[in-house]
């Protein structure tokens, strides 16, 4: 069983959500947020690390995560995001919206599926 | 799986660090080598790892590219507006600044506005006068007026700007150049009739003048060349919009009204569009044709039909439009060639030998600017406009050159302030910027009330200087709004450079510890420079001031022999009706008694000739004397009863013309005290007689009256009075001599005797002092320009001296103490800082003197019996600057004397 075949695509636009989830436990810098998102996806999410890099950059400019040049422990110079106020507030507002679009969209799916399993 | 690091407080940051190509390919590459660490750890060889982790990746290259463009792109948009957000805080912070010293502030607003103001102001008054073309004028560049000239000696051709009719046609008829050519002349005649005939404006012009402007009519059309054809044009009048709008309302339905002009009813066909006056700076109430109005013009003259013929009567002014491809040069030869051709078709018109060729005549015609004060035949108004541009360019060099001395002032006393700045991390450019945005602010402040004072003496100045001329714009034209800002900003950069000069040689540590105490050497030396070019610059205009003032007071305290200022000369203008000469007579008796019944008449006396106007002067016979030893001009004046009394002009002996000198008595004449003695010096002239012709009556002497002089430059005159009922003057007028200044009662005294006169005649009043000294204007002008323009200077100037003076106290304090502490009294204290100032003011007396000497020569043609080195003028403004640089002085110096060595030496 390969990996890639489980990988899911992600859907446009919730990848912004995710990293501000993922900063929202401290800041990180790139490569921690791509290994925070592939650990607590169990290996199931698929990016591409540029287009976290274009996802990333795009928040700063909106002023949704702000970002500093750091050094890691391994004394490396390293990019660190951390999520601001903003941030937040919109984390909260995509996650609640998120989550009442995928009830409707499962409410209507499991629906059918109970339609098809009851014929 | 958070690894733990270096956590810091994010927070929307206004400074982000910048995001470049480095910082990109940094992170792309740690994080490849990151992933490459993890898949080795979990067991991958490094190789595989490597290229699993580019794959995982996605396009390096692409993203690397995207990125940093992003990058870019974001960088410059957060430095713009982080560039935006430092500006910002400068002009708050500048503003603060400038709430919290009231005093300075107002000093320097207060100079900048000056300055700017007046030169806003001058600039609306030059805009006018010589950078306006006419409205509605298409291609002003390409249109001209032609100025013809010829040098002859005794050559009686019109010569420059007046041609004649005829002139007119031959050009048309040689001149290649033009696309259009028309004539035009300006004149007043009298509208209407009866107690509502007033005089207005009105141009003559060719029908081929609307064509070379280009404009359309508002209402109705402009006349056609069919309209105005010799020997006499169709009387139809195009409205001014101003007049149409003033005296018919701006209705509508004005089209084929009749209207009284001059002689004539004129049909109305049409009205100019809003602010049209043809070329004229003044507003015109209509237009007619050239061939219509002209014999109006001509008849009342006696010229009669002539002016269509001869080659003489020159009046006219050629405009022409040149053919797009055609340069001005080869044009003006055009014309000369035209100009030539005219006259050698006029020679066969006169008599043999009185026309010399063109070419001894040096023919020429020149096509000058549609602008008649940037041509040859200049006006008064428009050079005195270019002097005051100069002066207020000056005085506008001193206020930022003031504004200078306090913004650098201010800054050497802020030196521990901005010390600490500067050690504290604010870049040096950063502190540069913060003084141009304070002395930007200042500047603006300053231009916007130096608009309030364009806008106020604009007004005056206009007033001033060109009182007929019609302004279409408000004072506060949009250029002259614009100039001034320009101007504030300029000097807002040019002000703000001196402090940041002092800046930039800032010691930090130095100024840390003597806490801007410390004399600052090369700053003073600008100040004390600055100082010197103000000084020179108010002795300049001041020097300026004091000779015109001087020349005006001469002209004004020169002995006339009369009082033109009571006098108003009121004349009667038949318009067409006949009038003869005893009915005539008997109408000017009439308007004698009636002006004698207006309130604030004193006297009024028949004339025939007016002082520096119009004048009969010949040779006069008298018995027992040789011709040949009165070899001398008389002017002569048939006049009536009361003239003397009217004229201001004392009786020293005998009698005057009174009413008993009728046709068939005794002819008598009064003669002036210089008359009466060049012809008999040694004898009694009562009761002799003089003749005016060799077959005439011989008028006896019955009086000898003071002098009268004929002219600014010339002596006594030599006059002699005769009765105006024995020597017939049907052209006669009318003085009439008022309680107060005449100028206030031109028109109700005109009002009063136009009551008297019959049908279309028509009285006009105006002033002697009107006639009598034009000249004067130009003097009075002068002298009130520049006293206003001097004393502004010397204000700007005072200003700048107590506030250095009162800096410079204000920096020792502690030196001054040390003096008081071992002994000096207060009297020497005052005297050490009063005599500071007043050196450094006398060296820029020295400069401004040697200047004014330099410029002198340029100057004295335009003065009245000054020598342009006047030592009176001189001593006197040098003078006056020397008191105002003691008591600018003062103050400070006073303020120095009472300090209190224990405090001074104490402070810190």
């Amino acid at each position: 069983m390969s990996a890639a075949s489980d990988q899911l695509a992600l859907v446009k636009g919730t990848l912004d959500v995710l990293v501000l989830k993922a900063l929202s436990w401290g800041p990180m810098h790139g490569f921690e947020i791509t290994t925070w998102l592939e650990d607590n996806s169990g290996g199931a999410l698929d990016v591409d690390d540029s287009a976290l890099y274009h996802a990333l950059h795009r928040m700063e400019e909106r002023r949704l995560i702000a970002a500093e040049w750091g050094v890691t422990e391994n004394n490396r110079r390293a990019r660190y995001y951390g999520v601001t106020s903003a941030g937040r507030a919109h984390l909260r507002a995509e996650t609640a919206r998120w989550l009442r679009y995928s009830e409707m969209v499962s409410g209507i799916l499991t629906a059918a599926s109970r339609t098809a399993a009851a014929r | 799986m958070l690894p733990s690091r270096a956590r810091r407080f994010f927070r929307l940051a206004i400074h982000r660090p910048a995001l470049t190509e480095q910082d990109v390919d940094a992170e792309i590459a740690f994080h490849l080598e990151a992933r490459v660490a993890q898949l080795v750890a979990r067991g991958m060889s490094p190789d595989a790892a490597r290229s699993e982790a580019q794959r995982r990746f996605g396009n390096v290259e692409l993203a690397r590219h995207t990125l940093t463009s992003g990058a870019a792109r974001r960088e410059t948009r957060m430095e713009l507006r982080e560039f935006i957000g430092n500006v910002a805080q400068d002009f708050r912070y500048a503003a603060r600044g400038m709430r919290k010293n009231p005093g300075f502030t107002a000093a320097v607003v207060l100079t900048l506005a000056l300055g700017t103001g007046a030169n806003a102001t001058m600039f609306g008054v030059v805009d006018r006068l010589l950078l306006q073309p006419p409205a509605y004028l298409r291609s002003p560049d390409e249109v001209h007026r032609v100025y013809l000239t010829a040098n002859g000696d005794n050559f009686g051709t019109m010569i420059g700007t007046n041609q004649s009719y005829r002139r007119y046609q031959d050009l048309i008829q040689h001149a290649r150049s033009a696309s259009e050519i028309a004539a035009h002349y300006q004149t007043e005649f009298v509208f209407g009739s009866g107690e509502a005939a007033h005089e207005e404006r009105t141009g003559l012009v060719t029908a081929s003048f609307w064509p070379l402007f280009g404009v359309q009519p508002a209402l109705g059309r402009f006349f056609t060349s069919a309209e105005d054809q010799l020997p006499q044009g169709t009387p139809v009048a195009v409205l001014g919009y101003g007049y149409w709008q003033s005296h018919f309302g701006g209705a509508r339905d004005v089209l084929g009204k009749p209207i009284r002009i001059g002689r004539s009813d004129y049909t109305i066909i049409g009205v100019a569009p809003r602010g049209f006056n043809g070329i004229s700076l003044r507003s015109v109430a209509a237009f007619v044709p050239i061939t219509a109005g002209g014999a109006d013009i001509f008849a009342e003259m006696g010229i009669g039909d002539r002016w269509r013929e001869s080659y003489r009567v020159g009046w006219l002014q050629t405009l022409v439009r040149r053919k797009p491809n055609v340069s001005v040069e080869a044009a003006s030869a055009d014309f000369t060639n035209a100009y030539r051709l005219s006259l050698e078709a006029q020679r066969p018109t006169e008599p043999p030998g009185r026309v010399p060729g063109p070419d001894s005549l040096r023919a020429r015609a020149e096509l000058a600017s549609i602008i008649e004060d940037r041509g040859p035949r200049r006006s008064q108004e428009a050079t005195v406009a270019v002097w005051l541009v100069g002066v207020s360019v000056l005085v506008l060099l001193m206020a930022c050159a003031n504004v200078a001395n306090l913004l650098v002032a201010r800054a050497i006393r802020r030196r521990r302030e901005i010390a600490v700045r500067l050690a504290v991390g604010v870049s040096r450019g950063r502190l540069l910027t913060q003084l141009l945005a304070e002395s930007t602010l200042l500047a603006i402040v300053g231009g916007a009330v130096g608009v309030l004072i364009a806008q106020w003496g604009g007004g005056l100045l206009r007033g001033l200087l060109l009182p007929d001329v019609e302004w279409t714009a408000a004072a506060l034209d949009p250029r002259v709004i614009i100039v001034t800002v320009l101007l504030a900003l300029a000097a807002g950069l040019i002000t703000g450079l001196a402090p940041m000069r002092q800046l930039a040689r800032t010691d930090v540590v130095s100024d840390l510890r003597t806490g801007g105490r410390g004399a600052s050497l090369s700053g003073s030396r600008m100040r004390r420079a600055l100082l010197v070019l103000q000084g020179a610059i108010s002795v300049v205009l001041l020097i300026g001031a004091g000779l015109f003032v001087r020349s005006f007071h001469n002209v004004r305290s020169l002995d006339l022999g009369f009082q033109p200022e009571h006098v108003i000369v009121a004349e009667l203008s038949a318009r067409g009706t006949s009038i003869d000469s005893a009915r005539r007579i008997e109408i000017m008796d009439r308007l004698r008694e009636r002006s004698l019944t207006v309130p604030g008449v004193q006297h009024a006396a028949h004339t025939l000739t007016i002082p520096f106007g119009i004048e009969w002067n010949q040779y006069l016979r008298v018995p027992g004397i040789d011709t040949a030893s009165l070899r001398d001009l008389f002017y002569i004046n048939p006049v009536g009863p009361g003239y003397f009394e009217t004229m201001g002009t004392p009786l020293i002996r005998g009698r005057q013309i009174a009413d008993g000198d009728r046709t068939g008595g005794l002819p008598v004449a009064v003669l002036s005290q210089a008359a009466a003695r060049r012809i008999w010096p040694s004898e009694d002239p009562l009761g002799k007689c003089v003749k005016l012709e060799t077959d005439g009556p011989c008028y006896i002497v019955v009086g000898i009256s003071g002098d009268i002089r004929a002219g600014f430059n010339e002596g006594p005159g030599r006059h002699v009075y005769v009765a105006s009922a024995q020597v017939p003057a049907p052209d006669s007028r009318l003085f009439i001599r008022t309680r107060g200044e005449a100028a206030t009662q031109t028109e109700a005294v005109r009002r009063a005797l136009q009551e008297v006169v019959p049908g279309f005649a028509y009285v006009s009043t105006r002033t002697l002092e009107g006639i009598v000294a034009p000249e004067m204007r130009s003097w009075r002008l002068g002298a009130t320009m520049f006293t206003i323009f001097g004393v502004l200077a010397l204000v700007v100037a005072a200003i700048g001296l107590y506030s250095v003076v009162a800096y410079d106290v204000s920096q020792r304090t502690r030196e001054l103490g040390v003096r008081v502490a071992l002994g000096a009294n207060a009297k020497a204290v005052v005297g050490l800082v009063v005599g500071e100032g007043v050196r450094v003011v006398l060296v820029g007396l020295a400069l401004g003197t040697a200047v004014a000497l330099s410029l002198a020569s340029r100057v004295s043609p335009l003065l009245y019996q000054v020598s342009a080195k006047d030592p009176v003028t001189y001593a006197g403004v040098v003078g006056v600057l020397l008191v105002v640089a003691i008591v600018a002085s003062l103050a400070p110096a006073l303020r120095a004397a009472r300090v209190d060595p224990n405090v001074a030496l104490r402070a810190d």
